[in-house]
């Protein structure tokens, strides 16, 4: 399966790549935006197709209750806690690095939001940081879950509700469902609100 | 506009999730299809196009070198320690 997604992954870079220099750039936005899209709401509609018909995934879920939002909280406090401890040792502002480290992998967001609040450089350490998050979350998974059930998850941040989710769910299990995604949705819920509040103490 | 957006975007990944989850409680009964080619087929358009963004995204690919290594030491310290707060906070309130 991992070796499809690099595949999947890797192709679609250099075709990206290719039609913005060589090809057609308004054209791109249709696979960008459209396919995205629609494979992100039909993966989401089976995804949670199969939970639902899920007799003990839907227990389990009852059972853990608020607790799930325990996870991406302890994500949170981890990822801020990196990136006061990165700026330390590299010597950089560490409001800028902590916001950096609270865009937990939704690039789209931290890189333009963390350029607009502390300037160009930090938007492209936030770009790169959270693409890279989420890179390490796919290019990993396969280890990773065998180290532990919830590593992927804590390593996905803010994507285990979109684009990890459905790696997650085909190594983790379908019961990773709801954890997984209700700690992506929590994390990105927040993610802007502590990149501007970071923002306002530096 | 930024975040307006965000928000927006949370909002219609939650639609079809819980479509799907109602349509499988109602469902159960049935009999089950196999549905893993069209989950497999699904990950494989949402990876692509995945990569199609990142390699169209010209200011991403002209951050990256320049950034590169604060980036991977932020990186490892972020999901390092977002890793041992989420084992520790397992072992506190016990969550399978």
């Amino acid at each position: 399966m991992i070796k499809y997604i690099i595949i999947a992954l890797t192709i679609g870079a250099v075709v990206g790549y290719l039609n913005n220099n060589f090809g057609n750039p308004a054209a791109g936005g249709f696979v960008s935006d459209y396919l995205f899209n629609f494979s992100l709401i039909l993966l989401l509609f089976v995804m949670g197709l199969a939970f639902g018909a899920d007799k003990e995934a839907m227990s389990k879920m009852r059972k853990a209750g608020l607790k799930v939002l325990v996870v991406p909280f302890s994500i949170a406090f981890g990822s801020i806690l990196g990136g006061l401890v990165g700026g330390l040792i590299l010597g950089i502002p560490v409001f800028a690095s902590m916001a950096v480290s609270a865009g937990f992998g939704w690039y789209t967001l931290a890189g333009p939001l963390v350029g607009q609040l502390f300037g160009v450089g930090f938007g492209a350490l936030g770009f790169t940081v959270n693409f890279l998050r989420e890179l390490l979350t796919i290019a990993t998974i396969s280890v990773a879950v065998k180290i532990d059930k919830y590593v992927p998850i804590a390593f996905g941040g803010a994507t285990t509700m979109d684009t990890t989710l459905p790696v997650i769910v085909r190594y983790c299990g379908s019961e990773a469902l709801i954890t997984a995604f209700s700690s992506g949705f929590t994390l990105s819920l927040i993610a802007p609100f502590i990149i501007t509040a970071l923002a306002t103490f530096a | 506009m930024v975040r307006c957006l965000a928000m927006l975007n949370i909002v219609y990944l939650l639609i079809p999730l819980i479509a799907g989850i109602m349509f499988g409680y109602l469902l159960r009964s049935k009999k089950q299809t196999n549905l893993s080619k069209v989950t497999f087929g699904a990950i494989i358009a949402l990876i692509f196009s995945l990569g199609f963004s990142i390699g169209s995204n010209k200011e991403l690919l002209d951050s990256m070198p320049s950034v590169g290594l604060n980036a991977l030491i932020i990186l490892s310290l972020t999901v390092f320690f977002s890793f041992v707060f989420v084992k520790m906070a397992r072992k506190m309130v016990k969550i399978k």
